[in-house]
């Protein structure tokens, strides 16, 4: 057994943000399925936001009003205000740390335009912003490594809770195959997203809703599920992500007529509308046969913006339209549709990343959650491009503060190692000892087919009914899963089986989430109810898990101090 | 067929037996050559280490000297061909850093660089403008049996922006050669590795172990001996195999002639024509059926 | 019809050493060669393993040797290196293959930490807001900072290849990002423990790992403006540095003197080892033999026509040198 004071699970930003902020005060370990530089907040690519106003006048109020309006007031908005005021020192002390941000005239932090921020906030390190802060990090993480101990492809098996409070984990070192428990004060996970169980997303194979199944299965609730991001500007095909700096730098959405179709859909701020918004509206063009050639596809359009631009603020972008597509932007349109991009919904956790199980906001003594995997909410039920960097460096930050306080105060609780073990090593027999005869691949594909075709960016009731009837039957023939690898030496298809199982268990979450969910918000969209009702809905979704793996749905209000609900224009 | 000869320093110095040859050959071939008796060294790659503006106006006034000439440049060292090209490759994709070194040349010199002049190694003029049916009928000496190692060395490969090496991956130009010459190419892991020349200062050790490991390799696969576009490679694995014998513990014996060298040969040329005997390790054995 | 893939196969608890096994996949139209390693894992081989994540080409996890050379699996069109109906698919090289096309990465973060890969402000100076940068001065550590740490460079570095200890290229370039970095304290510190035996001065130019980089990193001319920032900032009392000077001098003239425009194979190698005498002495057997056969450059060195214009590029270079001395 392992005895760290605090364990964190992720190593992306939020992650090893509040690994540093606790360095060298208490002992932390981080764990990881991958390896830090590898984390996926590495893939964000066009700014995260501040209101530092280095190009225009800007100010914290702006941001944090934007950002309710962008949630579709489902955020909260005390959350937001603490975000958004965060903000800036946030980015301050990651360029102290060294991140290479761009550099505006000045010589200050270079920032542009994105969708539904009012002001250009969005600080930027060319198309790779989400690399530079990631690798800053890394890079601070390698400053402390006497004061964190780095458990690299190591995956998460279980959250050890006992009465009520957590107490540590267990996991797999996909190295050797050996199971193994880390006794802790303080349990902090940034596991990150659940966008892999789409066909098109713009996610990387490992955004696949670990930490929060483990949450959920341990007995803690989920909250917002059903609110998935869909980017507008997903390569055709596979889904990866054209950054919205592409559109923040000018570019626009041209349909096979040749229109610049947004000007029907959002008049003022056009293709820099939220992209709940523009999402629908490419969804709209394309299944009125408005698509390319009537394809399910649009174009992006860049090259007005000449090639020097191009080059100097979006070549990560023009070289992965040219390795995948074989378009290079300068001379062509690239052809794009909505990709599953980001979670709103996640685990529950107060301002200070404490988790939470209910309306009344009752913790969970020793377990912290920050960045995508968490919902606190600052989102609501759609998420502000640059906003997803900016909450995983401003939550990592406090998550860390916080987490440290508790930990310095707390003791490690007892544990049993013996039934942890067992428990952990259970979830690997099951899939090992059984023979099985049911291909993982075939389980997966389906799942991904029928989230993509009936919970993506429409949804309605009779589409979310058969899904539902599909997962079930899909969760039924997952328990007689065929794993052909019994090695222990980096059984990656173990690891893969592992993670289906938990896209399996979130997507039942999601479709229950959208089909209680009668109205439309956010990224939430019902064809059937098109209309956002307040009245009803205006609170957030929390999942639990009852008996054998049912859900059950309950319900908790919206902190609105500010700003009362009022149609959502742009 | 004319071009100016740059010939690079290791054939005014420590590999004049690279220069005999390459006159034989050119000679039997009816190629005409203008010896640029005025260019410089191109710099070698260590040239960027101090300054690469430096390095790229020199070699901007290299190209200059031939374009007055009217002529393309010929080279016979693949580190000339490969960082000349480099030089060029970079201007000519640059056109304002084109205009920059050309601005610091004139001031200089008076003179400017157009970008009209082609730079190539005699293996591509041989290869693709003279071509390998043109060369058959010239040989007068089919090198029958000889088992030749091709090295190509690094220059004339990487970075592939500036390698005029189709393939660059799979390069095949002396394989060519060495079959329509009659020879045997045999293939090893280490042909388009490095030589580890440029570190012979800095890590003898290191530097020793990459010309060891080629030489090795190409034992292996059978080769009777190493043929390389590039003198300094040759200087590496010619001039230190004896402190490399050392360093293996085994003897090695393996000649490693000048790309030149061997054109020679099989267009009629004697041991002496190629200076054979100022080779560290004398060729004389390896080719003792072929010249017999 | 199907393509024939030869995957390396290996499993470091059983098997003695790798082999290739065929597998034939038929490549659907625009496929990835990481689509199409995914199809023989999901569709053919459960067992068969290899790392990935992101799938595009910013996680740096899926870099394996594809005929030889190391590339993104991710980034890679299939049919691109396909070649009559073949292709080879093998781990990074240069570290020990754990599984399949898993290797050990420990080497590769090892040599990352020698360089000390973090910002070292000067703390004395304090600032509310971010520190101020220029645009000039931020574009120098740019190229640098779009490494993805895939260890493509490290694989196919040729001086790894005989010697472990070299820094290689990736941990070079992240070193040249903190050098250039107008915010790091450590620049001198930095650039003499880079100049110092397996560090910068020990890179070959064999220009493979700018060659691999999937990135704008090009390791290569990272490690060029290392030599260039040491050489002219005074890093010179080692055998790298001193050779570099050794080319200035016999090209260009020393102080403004001399100079013949080409190189004096003569003068170089002894510039190079300095004034120490077992340098010397260790150039002393090559140089006996190669008089032996004749081979030695002549003792006169060579001079080029219209010497004058050489010299006076030069000249005038050492005037921008002084300037920024200044």
């Amino acid at each position: 057994m392992r005895k760290h004071d605090v364990v964190i699970v992720g190593s992306g930003l939020a992650g090893l943000r509040a690994a540093i902020e606790m360095a060298g005060r208490v002992d932390v370990a981080v764990v990881t399925k991958v390896y830090p530089s590898r984390s996926h907040s590495g893939a964000a690519q066009g700014g995260v936001a501040a209101a530092m106003a280095n190009s225009s006048e800007d100010s914290v109020e702006s941001h944090f009003f934007d950002t309710v309006k962008g949630s579709d007031y489902l955020g909260d908005q005390d959350a937001i205000e603490m975000m958004t005021k965060d903000a800036p020192v946030t980015i301050t002390e990651l360029e102290k740390m060294g991140c290479v941000f761009s550099r505006d005239e000045q010589g200050r932090i270079a920032q542009r335009e994105f969708g539904g921020h009012s002001h250009p906030r969005a600080c930027y390190a060319a198309d790779r912003t989400g690399h530079a802060l990631l690798h800053t990090l890394f890079e601070q993480s390698m400053k402390y490594k006497k004061n964190i101990t780095f458990y690299s492809e190591f995956y998460l098996l279980t959250l050890i809770m006992e009465e009520g409070t957590a107490r540590g984990i267990t996991m797999m070192n996909i190295k050797n195959g050996d199971v193994e428990v880390i006794h802790a004060k303080t349990v902090l996970f940034a596991t990150g997203g659940y966008g892999r169980a789409f066909k098109i997303t713009s996610n990387a194979f490992a955004c696949t809703g670990d930490g929060i199944m483990t949450a959920y299965r341990a007995g803690v609730p989920v909250e917002d599920m059903e609110f998935v991001q869909f980017h507008p500007t997903g390569l055709y095909g596979q889904g990866i992500l054209m950054s919205e700096a592409c559109r923040g730098e000018g570019g626009y959405l041209l349909n096979g007529k040749g229109e610049r179709f947004m000007e029907k859909y959002a008049k003022s701020k056009m293709e820099l509308a939220p992209r709940d918004i523009v999402s629908r509206a490419e969804q709209t063009e394309i299944n009125e046969g408005r698509g390319i050639d009537g394809k399910d596809f649009i174009n992006l359009e860049l090259r007005h913006l000449g090639r020097e631009k191009i080059l100097e603020r979006l070549p990560q972008i023009r070289q992965l339209a040219i390795d995948f597509l074989g378009v290079d932007c300068i001379d062509h349109p690239i052809p794009i549709q909505p990709t599953a991009h980001y979670s709103m919904g996640g685990i529950p956790v107060d301002v200070d990343c404490h988790v939470i199980t209910d309306a009344e906001k009752t913790k969970v003594p020793g377990f912290y959650a920050a960045g995508e995997c968490a919902c606190v909410s600052v989102h609501g039920a759609n998420r502000l491009g640059t906003n997803s960097l900016l909450d995983a460096s401003v939550f990592g930050r406090r998550a860390g503060k916080a987490a440290l306080e508790f930990t310095l105060k707390a003791k490690h609780e007892k544990i049993s190692e013996a039934d942890e073990m067992r428990k952990a090593k259970k979830r690997l027999d099951d899939l090992l000892v059984t023979p099985g005869t049911e291909s993982a691949n075939d389980i997966r594909t389906e799942l991904k087919e029928t989230m993509s075709t009936h919970v993506g960016v429409y949804r309605t009731e009779e589409g979310l009914r058969f899904a539902q009837g599909k997962l079930k039957a899909l969760r039924h023939r997952f328990k007689n899963v065929r794993v052909t690898d019994k090695g222990k030496l980096f059984n990656t298809e173990i690891i893969e089986a592992l993670e289906l199982s938990n896209m399996l268990e979130y997507s039942e979450v999601i479709v229950a989430g959208a089909m209680a969910r009668k109205e439309s918000r956010g990224g939430h969209a019902r064809v059937d109810y098109p209309k956002r009702d307040d009245v009803n809905f205006l609170r957030h979704t929390l999942a639990h898990r009852i008996g054998d793996g049912a859900v059950r749905l309950k319900y908790k209000p919206v902190s609105i101090t500010k700003y009362q609900p009022e149609e959502r224009k742009y | 067929m004319r071009y100016a000869l740059f010939t690079g320093c290791v054939a005014k110095g420590a590999g004049r037996e690279l220069m005999n040859a390459t006159i034989f050959s050119a000679d039997r071939l009816g190629i005409q050559l203008n010896e640029m008796k005025d260019a410089s060294c191109c710099g070698a790659g260590v040239m960027d280490d101090d300054n690469h503006f430096l390095a790229d106006t020199l070699n901007a006034r290299t190209f200059s000297l031939a374009e007055e000439q009217g002529l393309d440049i010929m080279t016979i060292c693949g580190t000339c061909q490969g960082v000349m090209r480099t030089a060029q490759t970079k201007m000519d994709n640059n056109p304002k850093y084109k205009e920059k070194v050309n601005a610091q040349l004139k001031a200089d010199t008076g003179r400017v660089y157009a970008g009209k002049v082609k730079v190539k190694h005699f293996y591509q003029i041989v290869n693709d403008e003279y071509g390998l049916d043109n060369l058959k009928l010239r040989v007068t000496r089919k090198l029958s049996g000889l088992k030749v190692a091709p090295f190509y060395g690094c220059y004339v490969l990487r970075p592939h922006e500036s390698s005029d090496v189709k393939v660059a991956d799979k390069p095949d130009y002396l394989e060519k050669l060495i079959s329509a010459v009659g020879g045997t190419a045999v293939d090893y892991p280490e042909k388009q590795k490095c030589c580890g020349f440029p570190i012979l200062m800095a890590n003898k050790s290191n530097s020793l172990q990459l010309s060891g490991n080629a030489i090795v390799g190409a034992i292996k696969a059978g080769a009777d001996c190493i043929v390389t576009p590039c003198p300094l490679c040759h200087l590496n694995m010619d001039s230190y195999q004896p402190e490399i014998e050392g360093m293996i513990g085994e003897k090695l014996n393996l000649p490693i002639l000048h790309y030149p060298q061997l054109l020679a040969l099989a267009l009629g040329a004697s041991l002496d024509d190629i200076k054979a005997n100022t080779h560290i390790v004398r060729p004389n054995n390896a080719l003792k059926e072929i010249t017999a | 019809m199907g393509a024939k893939f030869f995957v390396s196969r290996y499993n470091s608890e059983v098997d003695a050493k790798a082999h290739l096994q065929e597998f034939t996949v038929v490549v659907p139209k625009g496929a990835t060669l990481l689509d199409c390693l995914n199809i023989i894992k999901w569709e053919q081989d459960g067992t068969f393993s290899f790392r990935m994540s992101c799938r595009s080409a910013i996680c740096g996890s899926c870099a394996v040797r594809v005929n030889g050379h190391a590339r993104l699996a991710c980034k890679t069109q299939a049919a691109d290196v396909i070649v009559d109906g073949e292709v080879t698919i093998e781990p990074l090289g240069n570290l020990p293959v754990i599984r399949d096309l898993i290797v050990d990465l420990e080497p590769f973060w090892e040599s990352l930490e020698r360089v000390k890969p973090w910002l070292v402000p000067d703390e004395t100076k304090k600032f509310d807001r971010e520190r101020l940068q220029s645009h000039h001065d931020q574009l120098k550590i740019d190229a640098a900072s779009t490494c993805i740490m895939c260890g493509s460079c490290y694989s196919d570095c040729n001086v790894l290849n005989v010697d472990k200890m070299f820094l290689g290229p990736a941990s070079l370039a992240k070193a040249q990002r903190f050098v250039f970095d107008t915010r790091d304290s450590e620049k001198e510190a930095r650039l003499d423990f880079l100049s110092q035996v397996n560090g910068m001065w020990d890179c070959t130019h064999c220009a493979e790992c700018s060659t691999r980089c999937p990135t704008e990193a090009k390791p290569l001319e990272r490690i060029i403006e290392l030599r260039q920032e040491a050489v002219n900032s005074g890093f010179t009392n080692n055998n790298g540095a001193r050779h570099v000077l050794g080319f200035r001098e016999s090209i260009g003239g020393f102080k403004g003197k001399g100079g013949g425009g080409m190189l004096n194979e003569n003068y170089l190698p002894l510039r190079s080892v300095g004034l120490s005498l077992g340098g010397m002495l260790s150039l002393l057997p090559v140089g006996i033999r190669m008089i032996m056969r004749g081979k030695n450059p002549p003792m006169i060195p060579h001079i080029i026509d219209k010497i004058g214009e050489v010299r006076k590029m030069f000249r005038r270079f050492d005037e921008y040198r002084k300037e920024g001395e200044k």
